[in-house]
């Protein structure tokens, strides 16, 4: 959240999809002030199903900590698997930002 | 000729009354305002609080739908949390003074035994309902991340209000959001 505006800088849109209600996740953007939107993906876990993305750890209930870059065709240009006990750097992803960014 | 008198200076009564009504109800501030003074954010109309039932620390059973047709005051708390503290004497407070208009106060613990939520009630003096929460799952269910955090729900079971931090719950903007939503009936037009 730190880098937010760096993306933003490079017209890259945020969205964090979880297996969460979104009364739930109303609560925890509004505990981080977060800039940008959730998305529920509950009950069904389609979207995370379909990004492969949901965690064997939770019963397959929950989603990974994955980030994946699509570019404005819907390219999927990078993924990226984070954890959940320490924050993911956001350089890696702002590289292939930049470098989409520098092509237009 | 005195029976349409009297209907007549009935049908007067009605109407100051209803004026009245009209003028009190004009002069209480829209909901949007009373969120704004107490620094909360609100909900869409449409959004429902997730359910629980939990036990309480001297193991009374108690649950959201059991609390329907009241205001709710749902806090998550703990004891280690230092900014808790001058909160639960705000809400003993409002919980001695508005039970009877059909306000419901209510503590969620995080992840304590119930020795220590007993131990805490009883060092503060507390009676409104502590829930016991040991896994963490009512927490977890409204997105609880930080302490304290409070939601207000209405009459009717809608969210109302999401308090992240601390507030002057006993101040004036906290009681003005209450009694508004004191004054709202159990049914809203539209909402079932």
């Amino acid at each position: 959240m730190a880098d937010y505006s760096k993306f933003e800088a490079l017209n890259v849109q945020i969205l964090g999809i979880s297996a969460n209600i979104p009364f739930s996740q109303k609560t925890f953007a509004d505990s981080l002030k977060l800039p940008y939107p959730l998305l529920s993906d509950a009950p069904d876990l389609k979207v995370i199903r379909n990004y492969g993305g949901l965690n064997p750890q939770w019963d397959m209930t929950t989603a990974q900590r994955w980030f994946f870059l699509i570019d404005l065709q819907g390219i999927v240009r990078g993924q990226w698997r984070g954890s959940t006990s320490e924050v993911f750097p956001s350089e890696p992803i702002l590289k292939v930002a930049r470098e989409i960014a520098a092509k237009r | 000729m005195m029976r349409r008198i009297i209907s007549s200076m009935a049908a007067c009564a009605i109407v100051a009354l209803l004026t009245a009504l009209n003028a009190v109800a004009a002069e209480r501030p829209a909901l949007p305002e009373l969120l704004k003074a107490l620094n909360v954010s609100g909900y869409p109309s449409v959004m429902q609080p997730p359910e629980f039932s939990g036990f309480t620390a001297d193991g009374q059973k108690a649950s959201l739908a059991g609390l329907r047709g009241r205001v709710v005051l749902l806090n998550f708390w703990a004891a280690w949390c230092l900014e808790c503290r001058p909160e639960m004497m705000a809400f003993e407070q409002l919980h001695r003074e508005l039970s009877i208009q059909g306000l419901a106060v209510v503590g969620i613990n995080a992840r304590e035994g119930t020795s220590t939520i007993r131990e805490y009630a009883k060092e503060l003096g507390l009676t409104f309902p502590l829930i016991s929460d040991p896994t963490g799952k009512i927490n977890s269910a409204y997105g609880v991340i930080g302490l304290p955090t409070t939601f207000l729900i209405g009459r009717s079971g809608r969210a109302v209000a999401l308090a992240v931090g601390p507030r002057e719950w006993s101040a004036k903007p906290a009681r003005a959001l209450i009694q508004a939503l004191l004054a709202e009936p159990a049914v809203l037009k539209g909402t079932r």
